[in-house]
């Protein structure tokens, strides 16, 4: 086992100011930028919408509005909101130019480092440990030989006019093994010789989901027509034996898990709901219906006492898996969540979506402990104007809590338990879709809209 | 010599056809218009706003880009499937075979699935930078004759592209008639002829319409034309359309009719008796000119027109303070519109003047162009843009916001570079707290695209490139504006002015001029509006061409031909008269005073305009004879803000209501001509003189003798009588 990075989260943020000596506080640097532009309509004297920013206190309690700042989160802080608007008409101060970069960054590091009121003040973040933890017997090899396929049948291939882009793929977390989705079939490819070991015939239609188990002995596939039906299906990676079919949908499946104990799969899809059977008699347990546009990404806790469902709006909950109750709702996404992963201590879950955003959820409290609002940020050609599609496509954990990135920038990121960017690959033809980390660690593997397999070997 | 004509250009053309696909189909060129053609982008599908079902495409393709992202890789795989391309769920959805909301667009076999597939099967490429973009269409031919219940004919639309190429666009273009009930055309483009009558139909292609005249004619070999004498091009043009419809006019009214007519239309009041009288025993030939002539230099047509422009540039006072709408901003804008009018400045530089106005909005009237034209506390160019494009071109770009005028020309970078003159429109509060200081503010950035956020300079409407980045760009859009060879500007105020005159535009509505609205009589409508700019946009010379012509003279009794006719003015229109000219009308013919608070004594309601808080409408509505009459309540920048429908509250009014109850007594008409010693037929016939500027008839004058039978002294009697005419549909209406 690797020696694991020992680091606590809260404080990182603010390391743009990490050459000054006292950290952002209010009575310092905050309160002159509030008395040069804020506390003529927001002061003791006049208190628009009930905001009263000339003292600390006040300043903490917000208006009528709501909490002005939370400690730690911009983006729940509506004074941040109102100073960063784009609509120069509603943007504070009201008919004024915006506030210079150099303070709104200022604001930004002291929301972000937990509101001190002054020097010698304590954040007001909460401080948590996320130093990553294997738990006991997630990352225990299972017995018996690796999960390799063995002699799988020969199967006959569909005729295709060209490859399906790579909308699905897993790597086996203990094997040398990866296994790759294309039309009616999934492939199952060796990540060190790129030798294909197999194919699993999947006439259901296009594969969505490609899952393998915790101990890897079982690969969920789940997809299916689109408007016509859908079915997610398990698979025995060493035989290629199908061992059960789960749901009649009338949609092709998008998003689906198997949880750790191979007890039940959760399905969900352009329904808006989820649905959680179990795997032995293939019976329907309960439907999640909370979501409100199409269910794009599912993911059961290593620890089996979490399951995570997203949608395309955006919504994020977390749910106890045995009874369906809810859990936790992680507010922040503004856009389709496009991709979840747990990492393999379970205390944190990572999300990707269409709105730029990466974050590393701190699931105890559903806090958005590390968030990255541009994770993926694209180049800017010559001569386009406007926001450029920056959304993040998939993220995927490996046994020691790095995450691997996908990105609209066409480019695959690599990032340490802590959030930083370490490595990042460009794929230059196509849009890279399924980022995977091998089971060891030394191999990055990537599909991509053109349905090429990218592998980069790292030491 | 029309067929002929179609068999030679589609001998010519490419044919749209799948067996050209050498290559692959282009995104742009082959696969969107489908997407068009089929209905697929339409506003009530996924061209709609927030799309259809989670999916979203530009209306009628105005976002290329955007569109095949959401194809192609909003969600990978699904929509588009290259691996199995008929298992595209494109494919699927818009050949019916799973459900789709929006039913079956086509068959399997039709060359619309094909291209889709084929392009699917190519790998669903994007196009490459440089694809040719069509720069114009043809519809052929363009103009349709048919006898009622003739045969029906094809059209042909070709659509030139930027490379220089031509192609035949009819399979993919849509289709629409401007009046079904005269001709239909099917989403083929063919015509079928209806109902007598004319109209226009259309087709769509890419971001142009383009329209073709049909006109359908009655099987009468027997329709003559009765070579009426003209007086002006404007009776050469109106007989010329006369003919080629088949109508005859209407014959020549009689002075009667005329003098009333042209009093209320010039002057904004009917003529009084003695004007009557002067008028009919004048026994020169020439007696209608003069007394245009006279007419148009009074001050009642100068009171008239402001009145007119006050109520289009949204003139009013009283407005809170943040708006810039005090009274006395108002009322020093109202001043100089009068004195503008007054003097018969050359119209075009009256409205320059308004458009580079700057400074305080109490000393310098026209920089009220900037506080009436959008009741707003704050300035908002967008929306300052399209009420000016609407005032001085009749065009309604603010279509164009979103998306390209899906009827017109207009397309977004259109509408954004106009917005982008008064981007740097600013108001700042002056001296005292009724006072705006207007200014253009030169360092602010232009408008952005919507699309792609693309800061787009300022241009002219149409315009190829932006305005020069020096000084106030106003002065070029003025100056483009003014210009005689603009070609918005002349034709807008023509025919506004000819609405004025006729009840009805050569474009109706006046103030929503596009492509798939055209002129009923285009050549009348550039021969006025090069009159116009010929004459230096003299409002006086254009006006008095008008009131001189036959046309504007012809009797309103229609003939065995022309009774259906609305729009080709073969007969003088009945026109409700406008609220205040009826007020005054009633002022004049009682020889009462009607007064006005906050305005003078003696102000006539021609003069007025609304000065107290909620004047216009509502509760606080300041004079409910104005409210019950439809006068322009500034609610917009429309020119149905001036209502001149008939309705049952208007009738009540002047039956029960006190302007005509209280007035025909408080002027002592009838005491003064008892005590004159009038006999009862001389009383009766200036009753009806007063009031319709005619002689009653003499079944009229039996009725109305009967009714006085021996109470020839009783004051009521009489008075009952000039209720009634004040009361009659008749003097209510020009006609």
């Amino acid at each position: 086992m690797k020696q694991l990075i020992a680091l606590t989260l809260i404080g990182l943020t603010s390391a743009v100011l990490a050459d000054e000596i006292t950290p952002v506080n209010y009575n310092d640097h905050i309160k002159p930028i509030f008395r040069q532009h804020c506390l003529k309509c927001h002061g003791d004297d006049q208190q628009k919408a009930g905001l009263n920013l000339q003292n600390f206190e006040s300043a903490l309690k917000g208006g009528s509005g709501g909490k002005a700042v939370v400690a730690g989160r911009a983006s729940a802080s509506l004074l941040y909101q109102a100073i960063t608007n784009e609509d120069a008409e509603a943007r504070m101060p009201l008919n004024q130019p915006p506030l210079p970069e150099a303070q709104v960054k200022l604001i930004l590091a002291w929301i972000a480092d937990g509101l001190r009121e002054s020097a010698g003040s304590k954040s007001l973040a909460t401080n948590r440990d996320l130093t990553f933890k294997p738990t006991a017997g997630a990352m225990t090899k299972p017995d018996g030989p690796l999960p390799m396929p063995e002699k799988l049948p020969a199967v006959k291939r569909p005729q295709l006019n060209l490859k399906l882009p790579i909308v699905a793929m897993d790597a086996s977390p203990w094997a040398p093994l990866v296994a790759v989705a294309g039309h009616e079939h999934v492939r199952l490819l060796h990540t060190q010789t790129h030798e294909e070991l197999g194919v699993l015939p999947f006439p259901e239609g296009v594969p969505h989901v490609i899952r393998f188990s915790r101990d890897g002995a079982v690969l969920l596939v789940a997809g299916g027509k689109p408007v016509q039906s859908g079915k997610a299906v398990l698979f025995d990676v060493r035989t290629g034996k199908r061992l059960t079919e789960i749901g009649d949908e009338l949609d092709a499946v998008l998003a689906a898990d198997l949880s750790p104990d191979q007890q039940l799969v959760a399905i969900g899809g352009s329904g808006k709901i989820v649905k959680v059977y179990g795997t032995s008699d293939g019976v329907l347990k309960y439907k999640l219906t909370r979501h409100t546009d199409w269910i794009t990404a599912i993911g059961f806790s290593p620890d089996g006492n979490k399951l995570a469902t997203a949608d395309r709006s955006g919504g994020l909950h977390l749910w106890e898996p045995k009874t369906g109750g809810i859990l936790l709702t992680l507010a922040e996404h503004k856009a389709s969540v496009s991709s979840l992963n747990w990492r393999n201590d379970s205390r944190v879950l990572a999300t990707a979506g269409e709105d730029g955003l990466l974050i590393w959820w701190d699931v105890v409290d559903g806090w958005p402990a590390i968030s990255k609002n541009n994770a993926h940020p694209p180049k800017r050609a010559e001569g386009v104007y406007g926001r450029l599609r920056n959304g993040v496509l998939g993220v995927s954990f490996d046994g020691n809590g790095n995450l691997l990135t996908a990105g609209r920038d066409r480019v695959v990121r690599l990032w340490t338990p802590d959030g930083q960017t370490t490595k990042s690959f460009e794929v230059t033809e196509a849009i890279p879709v399924t980022p995977r980390i091998s089971y060891d660690g030394r191999t990055l593997i990537c599909g991509d809209s053109l349905g090429e397999i990218h592998f980069w070997n790292v030491p | 010599m029309n067929r002929n004509l179609i068999i030679l250009l589609t001998a010519f053309l490419i044919p749209f056809s799948t067996d050209l696909f050498a290559e692959a189909p282009s995104f742009r060129r082959d696969v969107m218009p489908v997407f068009f053609r089929a209905g697929c982008n339409s506003g009530t599908c996924h061209g709609s706003a927030r799309g259809k079902d989670g999916f979203m495409l530009s209306l009628f393709g105005y976002d290329a880009r955007g569109d095949y992202f959401r194809l192609t890789q909003e969600l990978i795989g699904r929509r588009v499937n290259v691996a199995a391309p008929s298992e595209s769920l494109m494919l699927k959805k818009a050949s019916g075979q799973v459900p789709h909301t929006g039913g079956k667009r086509f068959e399997l076999e039709s060359p619309y699935y094909q291209t889709l597939l084929k392009w699917i099967e190519a790998g669903a490429p994007d196009d490459p930078a440089n694809v040719p973009e069509p720069v114009e269409i043809k519809l052929e031919p363009d103009r349709l004759l048919f006898d009622v219940g003739a045969a029906a004919k094809p059209t042909v639309v070709t659509a030139r592209y930027s490379d220089g190429t031509t192609r035949d666009v009819s399979k993919l273009s849509r289709f629409v008639s401007n009046n079904p009930d005269t001709a239909t055309i099917s989403a083929d483009g063919v015509v079928t002829p209806g109902k007598r009558g004319d109209t226009f139909v259309f087709a769509r292609f890419n971001r142009f319409t383009i329209g073709s005249e049909v006109i359908v004619l009655p099987k009468d070999s027997a329709y003559q034309w009765s070579n009426p004498p003209t007086q002006n091009y404007i009776d050469e043009l109106i007989y010329d359309r006369l003919q080629k419809l088949h109508l005859l006019p209407s014959e020549l009214c009689d002075d009667e009719t005329f003098v009333r007519r042209v009093y209320l239309d010039l002057a904004g009041v009917p003529p009084t008796v003695e004007q009557y009288r002067a008028f009919l025993s004048d026994a020169n030939p020439k007696k209608r000119d003069v007394l245009v002539d006279q007419l148009l230099a009074s001050e009642e047509f100068s009171q008239v027109w402001t009145a007119i422009w006050a109520e289009w540039v949204r003139l009013m006072g009283g407005g809170y303070a943040p708006t810039g709408t005090d009274v006395k901003a108002a009322e020093a804008y109202y001043q100089w519109i009068h004195e503008q009018i007054k003097s018969n400045r050359p119209f075009n530089e009256f409205v320059a003047d308004q458009v580079t106005a700057t400074g305080s909005n109490l000393t310098n009237g026209p920089a009220n162009l900037y506080t009436m034209l959008v009741h707003s506390p704050r300035f908002t160019p967008k929306e300052f843009a399209a009420n000016f494009s609407q005032l001085t071109m009749g065009i309604q770009i603010q279509c164009a916001e979103c998306h390209n005028h899906p009827f017109d020309r207009w397309t977004m970078s259109d509408y954004y570079g106009f917005v982008s003159f008064f981007t740097g429109m600013k108001r700042k509060l002056g001296a005292e707290p009724r006072e705006m200081y207007i200014f253009n503010d030169r360092s602010m950035p232009p408008a952005k695209q919507l699309v792609d956020d693309r800061p787009i300079p300022a241009t002219v409407l149409g315009g190829e490139a932006p305005v020069p980045e020096m000084g106030d760009k106003r002065q070029a859009l003025a100056r483009w504006l003014a210009a005689p060879d603009n070609p918005h500007f002349g034709r807008n105020y023509s025919n506004r002015v000819w609405a004025h005159f006729f009840g009805r535009g050569l474009v109706e509505p006046v103030d929503d001029m596009r492509i798939s609205n055209p002129p009923t009589n285009k050549p009348l409508l550039d021969a006025l509006a090069n009159r116009f700019a010929d004459s230096k946009f003299n409002l006086r010379a254009l006006i008095r061409d008008i009131c001189t012509s036959r046309v504007y003279q012809l009797a309103s009794q229609p003939n065995a031909t022309n009774s259906g006719d609305t729009r080709q003015f073969s007969r003088s229109r009945l026109r409700r008269l406008r609220a205040d000219v009826l007020l005054d009308a009633i002022v004049v013919a009682t020889s009462s005073e009607r007064g006005f608070s906050y305005f003078p004594r003696g102000t006539k309601a021609i003069q007025y305009y609304p000065r107290t808080p909620g004047d216009t409408e509502g509760p606080n509505a300041g004079d409910p004879f104005f409210a019950t009459f439809g006068r322009s309540r500034r609610g917009s920048i429309c020119v149905c803000e001036t209502r001149t429908e008939s309705n049952l509250s208007q009738a009540l009014h002047l039956l029960v209501g006190d302007t005509i109850d209280g007035r025909v007594g408080g002027g002592q008409v009838v005491p003064k001509l008892l005590v004159a010693g009038k006999s009862p037929e001389e009383i009766i016939e200036e009753l009806f003189v007063r009031t319709l500027s005619r002689k009653p008839t003499s079944e009229e004058r039996t009725a109305m003798r009967e009714l006085v039978g021996d109470n020839v002294k009783d004051r009521k009697v009489f008075e009952d009588i000039f209720s009634s005419l004040l009361q009659s549909t008749e003097f209510g209406f020009n006609h």
